[in-house]
């Protein structure tokens, strides 16, 4: 039947036999269609915060129960008041931090830490970057399956008690430095297992003698941190600060942004929106930095998607990454949106939507569209060095456009960058961000600082 | 007829016939699992789950189909799904984010993932294969990834500039001005004492025999890893306590 034959009283096919029509009329039709909007358009849940439980109502009754302490984030960790979803406050810490890193990052991208550390530099925010510290190891678990609730539960607080203690290896007090995670994936699973502790009694029964043969118990106590703490979360309400180090003027820039699964599904009332940026209907952060900074930001029709990473799929079965981060991702972003780059704030995303361009050529899907972070972009336009700061020799995608057109001369900066590391190879002096001396709190090659009665009694 | 096909299993696709009891073993597993309520609340088979999955476009693959196999107690359909579809998901919790009965069908495939390893399932076996570099590095070191793995031989398909700066991986490493990726092996370098302590998180909770039931070579070569820490541990803590003698 064509269109212009068919009765608009008659059914569709495909719903069976039993299927009838509602004959609704337009009045019960709206009312039916606001009934499903009210659950599941996040506007109206911004008004229906009852109906979600948040979980640090759970958290504080727990310590006023005396099962667990709260690393709380206090007036020396100067935080700043974001608004979630449902329009929660929650408290960004922005001093005194404990630079929990990712793997993927420091082995595959080293600019996202790089520069996230060189901007942290240039603001004076004081941290500490340790070796004791291990993955939150949730990627092998989403992609493998080995692991479970228990490890990882266990993982997460054993990293996080580390983060509260760390401090006394600089003869500190504890909770001195608040975590802050770099990782996405490590967030979102973070951010489950803080939930999953609290509902659960039996997980916390589970995990405490762990944690109690690790010596990482408070009184007796597990500790729970007041919030989980993206970088990019950081990036974010420090957008403004971060305005006041640029010199690079971006304004003739076109970027997308591609948000992180498991950054803003996971535990989706825990992340910030804010209406001031693209009128809160799309995740705040990244997209808050980079257009504070001057960019256009181009929103495109598969901005919701995931990159394709698959956690698995980039291991095992890369032709299912390829394909979706070309087709739905980078294809868009170049034909729909005719962005110069894309920004993301997660590890695989990075890599992924990067790494994965190359091959393209071979079925004729020639994008070339540079693919970094929010923190390297920032960087680069408050003068970092590309290739000795944001490590851009590291993206497989070609970044060199987007340098000229933001005016900067890459090629005398990879030729810099070339004596540099002959400089480097021939035992030179290495140039770092902070005292190496500092990396290591404990365990096989710590040094105690001298307390200030030794350090009197020399002087 | 049953005896028939009691004995031959199912003509149409071949598959042998799976014991009533092993059936209801697997999907035990899965209900008595700690967040199977957690994950799982009830479905109206609206499809908003597969519309946006990733996975749906390239496999034959529905969240939707997995959440209707657990909700109607499909013990046949839960454990063929484990057979392949369960890998089929990229785990971006799309799903999840969108389920208007804040089902996680992402969730409950991790769940069923679980559920395959304890198991032994061959397609576990298979899926984890090219995974096995991943798990000994994360399981012996703490770390998942490490720069001596992106390498071009390993990732032909990056490309050739997977750096574009041509110079040995050491020494980029070394020009990285964040101390401790001055790394090859592990993206940071580890505390020793903190991978000891991984270890007792792994043994005390189970994964390590998880880790065997799928790749019991693989399990050989992690407890040696392990062992050889553990002692070079051991010696530095010896070390420290005949200083702190002898300085006494």
């Amino acid at each position: 039947m064509n269109e212009s034959t068919r009765n608009p009283q008659q059914t569709y096919a495909g719903f069976g036999p039993e299927w009838r029509p509602a004959k609704l009329t337009d009045t019960e039709a709206r009312a039916a269609t606001s009934w499903v909007e009210a659950r599941i358009d996040r506007r109206s849940m911004l008004v229906g915060k009852d109906r979600v439980e948040d979980v640090r109502d759970i958290m504080w009754q727990l310590e006023r129960d005396g099962e667990i302490v709260v690393h709380r984030i206090g007036e020396q960790h100067e935080p700043v008041v974001a608004r979630t979803l449902y329009g929660w406050e929650k408290r960004i810490p922005t001093n005194q931090l404990w630079h929990h890193k990712s793997c993927g990052q420091c082995g595959n991208i080293p600019g996202y830490p790089t520069t996230l550390l060189w901007l942290m530099n240039k603001l004076g925010t004081r941290y500490l970057d340790e070796t004791d510290q291990t993955s939150c190891t949730a990627w092998n678990y989403h992609g493998s399956g080995v692991g479970n609730v228990v490890s990882l539960a266990a993982v997460f607080l054993r990293n996080f008690h580390q983060a509260y203690v760390s401090a006394k290896a600089q003869n500190l007090p504890e909770g001195y430095y608040f975590p802050l995670v770099h990782c996405g994936t490590s967030f979102g699973n973070y951010k489950e297992m803080r939930s999953f502790l609290m509902h659960s009694a039996k997980l916390r029964e589970q995990v405490k003698p762990i944690l109690a043969k690790l010596g990482r118990l408070v009184d007796g106590k597990l500790l729970i941190p007041e919030e989980v703490v993206h970088y990019s979360e950081w990036l974010h309400v420090m957008r403004e600060r971060v305005k006041e180090h640029q010199i690079i003027d971006c304004g003739n820039i076109r970027a997308t942004i591609h948000p992180a699964c498991h950054v803003y599904k996971m535990v989706p009332e825990d992340v910030i929106y804010d209406e001031t940026v693209l009128d809160g209907n799309r995740v705040a952060v990244s997209t808050g930095i980079v257009q504070t900074l001057g960019a256009q930001v181009i929103d495109y029709s598969t901005w919701y998607d995931c990159c394709g990473f698959g956690f698995r799929h980039i291991i095992g079965e890369r032709e299912f990454t390829r394909s979706f981060a070309i087709d739905r991702k980078i294809k868009v972003a170049v034909e729909e949106a005719r962005a110069d780059v894309m920004i993301g704030h997660d590890t695989g995303c990075i890599t992924t939507l990067d790494k994965n361009q190359w091959i393209g050529r071979a079925v004729d899907k020639v994008y070339d569209l540079p693919v970094m972070a929010d923190c390297q972009f920032a960087a680069l336009l408050c003068g970092a060095h590309p290739y000795k700061l944001a490590q851009l020799h590291w993206h497989a995608s070609p970044f060199e456009g987007l340098l000229e057109k933001l005016g900067i001369d890459w090629q005398k900066s990879k030729a810099e960058f070339e004596e540099y590391l002959k400089d480097v190879a021939a035992g030179g002096r290495i140039e770092t961000l902070y005292d190496p001396k500092r990396a290591v709190t404990s365990g096989p090659g710590f040094i105690k600082p001298a307390t200030a009665a030794q350090r009197s009694a020399r002087e | 007829m049953e005896e028939i096909r009691a004995a031959i299993g199912d003509p149409v696709s071949g598959s042998p016939a799976v014991p009533r009891e092993k059936l209801e073993a697997v999907f035990e597993d899965l209900r008595s699992h700690a967040l199977y309520e957690h994950e799982l609340h009830g479905c109206l088979n609206c499809g908003i789950c597969t519309a946006t999955c990733p996975s749906a476009h390239y496999y034959d693959y529905s969240p939707r189909e997995i959440v209707q196999l657990l909700w109607t107690e499909n013990l046949e359909g839960i454990y063929d799904a484990m057979q392949e579809k369960i890998w089929a998901c990229a785990q971006c919790y799309t799903c999840a984010a969108r389920c208007p009965f804040e089902n996680s069908p992402g969730g409950l495939v991790m769940l069923m993932r679980e559920v395959a390893i304890k198991h032994g399932m061959q397609s576990a076996k298979d899926a984890l294969r090219p995974f096995s570099r991943v798990l000994l590095k994360v399981i012996s070191t703490g770390n998942q990834l490490a720069p001596n793995m992106i390498t071009r031989d390993h990732f032909p398909d990056w490309g050739p500039n997977v750096s574009k700066v041509d110079a040995p991986l050491n020494l980029l490493r070394k020009a990285i001005p964040v101390p401790t990726l001055h790394t090859m092996d592990t993206a940071w370098e580890v505390n020793l004492k903190t991978s000891v302590e991984l270890y007792t998180i792994w043994e005390a909770t189970g994964v390590l025999d998880q880790l065997e039931s799928v790749d019991e070579n693989l399990f050989d070569v992690i407890i040696d890893v392990m062992d050889e820490k553990r002692e070079e541990y051991a010696e530095w803590l010896e070390e420290q306590q005949e200083s702190g003698e002898a300085t006494a």
